[in-house]
């Protein structure tokens, strides 16, 4: 999977999509890979496994040959303008760029296409072996992966829609892209990726996706025995396995990640995602 | 008075829940309390009296004299902002604008809003001591309660103000300022006549405003008065979510009464020494949940240092409760989520 142009990552919230896409890009580096990694969100998670204070919309390098960046919706429309438009000048303050915001706001798919532009735009740039997007929550990658297809329908002439052209093919592309679903082996989280996965299948955005589940703890090879917190932790143990156990049987193939016990910092949790994708993938 | 009980906090973590848990747990203290839940499990819902039909209307619990269950439906949010606050022909032309649709989905506040509302308009009837809200998971941080300001703004011409770049336009006006050079160039990047087709959606909304606005200081006057509890557990991502509301509740004039801390483990577990004679597996095992439960019990003191939050815990259970003893059971040893430690009351009955 490393070997794509472009893997989308996405999950439910909270169950370790950045922590999973910052061991990826962590690996895929190790492997020798130029690799870009964006946020695609608000959240200050990728930039904590990363190890770094905050993200901007310009690429910082992270450590050697990982470079990581957040996507600003605003300056992304701004770059938009300036490289497609020819406008100079622009800043955010323009009031091109806020007609484009209220748009964005207003009209389906707008603000969609000019996020998931630029993930794809620096694809197609071909400035790096590898882009990782920590991507926006299951409950809405669908209206993002989509956007192609909606500008598409939504304005049948135009520049936009020439590129909307483009950005589908990539997408759909199985040499170029991979789609990942973190998920935890819960019901909440269990369910959400049985239906985005669903849904995926029906709308044939991107290729088969491959699934991740984070978190899952080993079989405990003896009997409760004892007495006190010995039996008791025990019995959580069995208990946490065999409910975890059940919704894995839910779920199709996939990549199992262990539970990380007690304090680790988030650059921690991150290296030993990424031992632990190393040794599945 | 009937007292409103907001319980928020990051999806995942057990919010509807505790919200139900709490909401056994005031009926039993002898509060008529009404539980407005969102998209409860199927079991859940019918520990609540909710049978398959789960509807937007207070169901009083067969089992439980003073508790009541309903629905909070956000789903047609926008669709009642139109056809309240709009006249009929114009409500009917939004109801069917491509835009309407689109613009709901990207304004998470707008399902907010509508929850809001809904809430609002029980805990005004005056028929609950208490009306527990288990808040909606699109919420993010504190967009329940700015959602009524959020939402007039948006109708109010924010969008509109953007798009021409002036002042508030009327329609004739926006016909002149669509000649702008600035507006041809957004026109030509999208190929159509998109921009005129939004600006005129955004006009016929902005007729909601004056209803939206003042139905949104209403809202906002019972949410600031409202109890915040703030569910989450001890994992770095919900964590930071509780922190957002210690953080930007204030803003709105209100402040958390609680944080819970939902699904922790024994603490007895921390530093107990098995006996020589024990399994090595199991040793490891128990080392292994113990170092899980110091780090929780760490993050909730570092949590109630640095917010000066009020910590309440509810423990790990194997199997989340599904009936009212089981739901009443997990707060048996949380005394800070008693009736009597949020200050609620039960109402004596006027002229009776």
């Amino acid at each position: 999977m490393l070997d794509k142009r472009l893997l989308v990552v996405s999950a439910q919230g909270g169950v370790g999509k950045s922590a999973v896409s910052a061991g990826l890009a962590q690996l895929a580096t190790r492997q020798g890979k130029r690799v870009l990694v964006i946020d695609m969100g608000e959240s200050a998670g990728l930039a904590a496994h990363l190890g770094v204070r905050d993200l901007v919309f310009d690429p910082i390098e992270v450590r050697p040959d990982l470079h990581a960046m957040r996507l600003i919706r605003s300056d992304s429309l701004i770059e938009y303008l300036t490289l497609q438009l020819s406008l100079k000048g622009l800043n955010r303050f323009s009031r091109v760029a806020r007609a484009f915001d209220a748009l964005a706001t207003a009209a389906p798919a707008v603000r969609e296409i000019i996020s998931i532009g630029k993930v794809l735009w620096e694809v197609r740039e071909r400035k790096w072996d590898l882009v990782i997007a920590d991507a926006p929550p299951t409950g809405q990658i669908g209206s993002y992966l989509r956007a192609p297809r909606s500008i598409s329908e939504l304005v049948p002439t135009g520049r936009i829609e020439r590129q909307a052209a483009w950005m589908g093919e990539t997408l759909r592309d199985p040499d170029s892209t991979e789609m990942v679903i973190v998920s935890l082996a819960e019901e909440l989280p269990t369910t959400e990726t049985r239906q985005t996965l669903a849904w995926l299948e029906t709308n044939e955005l991107v290729p088969e996706p491959m699934v991740i589940t984070n978190r899952v703890v080993p079989e405990l090879a003896t009997a409760a025995k004892g007495r006190g917190p010995v039996r008791d932790a025990a019995i959580h143990h069995r208990s946490v396995y065999v409910e975890q156990q059940k919704w894995l049987s839910e779920l199709p193939p996939h990549v199992e990640l262990p539970y990380l016990f007690g304090l680790l910092t988030p650059t921690e949790v991150a290296a030993r995602l990424s031992d632990a994708l190393e040794e599945s993938l | 008075m009937t007292e409103a009980v907001l319980v928020t906090g990051a999806g995942g973590v057990g919010k509807t829940t505790v919200s139900a848990a709490i909401g056994v747990s005031l009926a039993r203290a002898g509060l008529r309390t009404l539980v407005l839940t969102v998209d409860p499990a199927r079991r859940l819902a019918s520990a609540l009296g909710l049978g398959d039909e789960l509807g937007s209307e207070p169901f009083p619990h067969p089992d439980e004299p003073n508790l009541w269950a309903a629905m909070l439906d956000s789903t047609q949010s926008w669709r009642s902002v139109a056809i309240r606050h709009a006249d009929p022909d114009v409500a009917a032309r939004l109801v069917n604008n491509e835009f309407f649709l689109a613009a709901s989905q990207h304004f998470p506040a707008s399902q907010s809003y509508a929850a809001a509302d809904q809430a609002a308009t029980f805990v005004e009837a005056g028929a609950w001591d208490v009306v527990v809200v288990d808040t909606p998971p699109s919420a993010g941080g504190i967009d329940f309660f700015t959602a009524p300001a959020d939402m007039a703004d948006l109708v109010g011409g924010r969008l509109l103000r953007w798009l021409t770049g002036g002042p508030l336009p009327g329609r004739r006006f926006f016909y002149r300022t669509a000649a702008k050079p600035v507006l041809r160039i957004a026109d030509s990047v999208l190929g159509s006549n998109l921009l005129e087709r939004v600006a005129e959606f955004l006009l016929d909304l902005r007729t909601t405003y004056d209803g939206v606005a003042d139905r949104g200081r209403q809202i906002e006057a019972l949410l600031s008065r409202a109890k915040t509890l703030v569910v989450t557990t001890a994992d770095p991502a919900p964590i930071t979510e509780a922190a957002r509301f210690y953080r930007d509740l204030p803003e709105v004039g209100s402040v958390p009464a609680a944080v819970i801390f939902n699904r922790s483990l024994p603490q007895e577990w921390i530093g107990f020494e098995p006996p020589d004679d024990t399994d090595t597996k199991l040793v490891e095992n128990l080392a292994r949940w113990a170092s899980e439960s110091l780090r929780q019990s760490d993050a909730r003191a570092e949590f109630g240092a640095v917010h000066k939050a009020v910590v309440a815990t509810i423990p790990w259970v194997a199997e989340p409760p599904t009936d009212l003893d089981g739901l009443a059971g997990l707060l048996a040893e949380t005394e800070e989520l008693t009736a009597r430690s949020l200050k609620l009351e039960p109402k004596r009955k006027m002229g009776a």
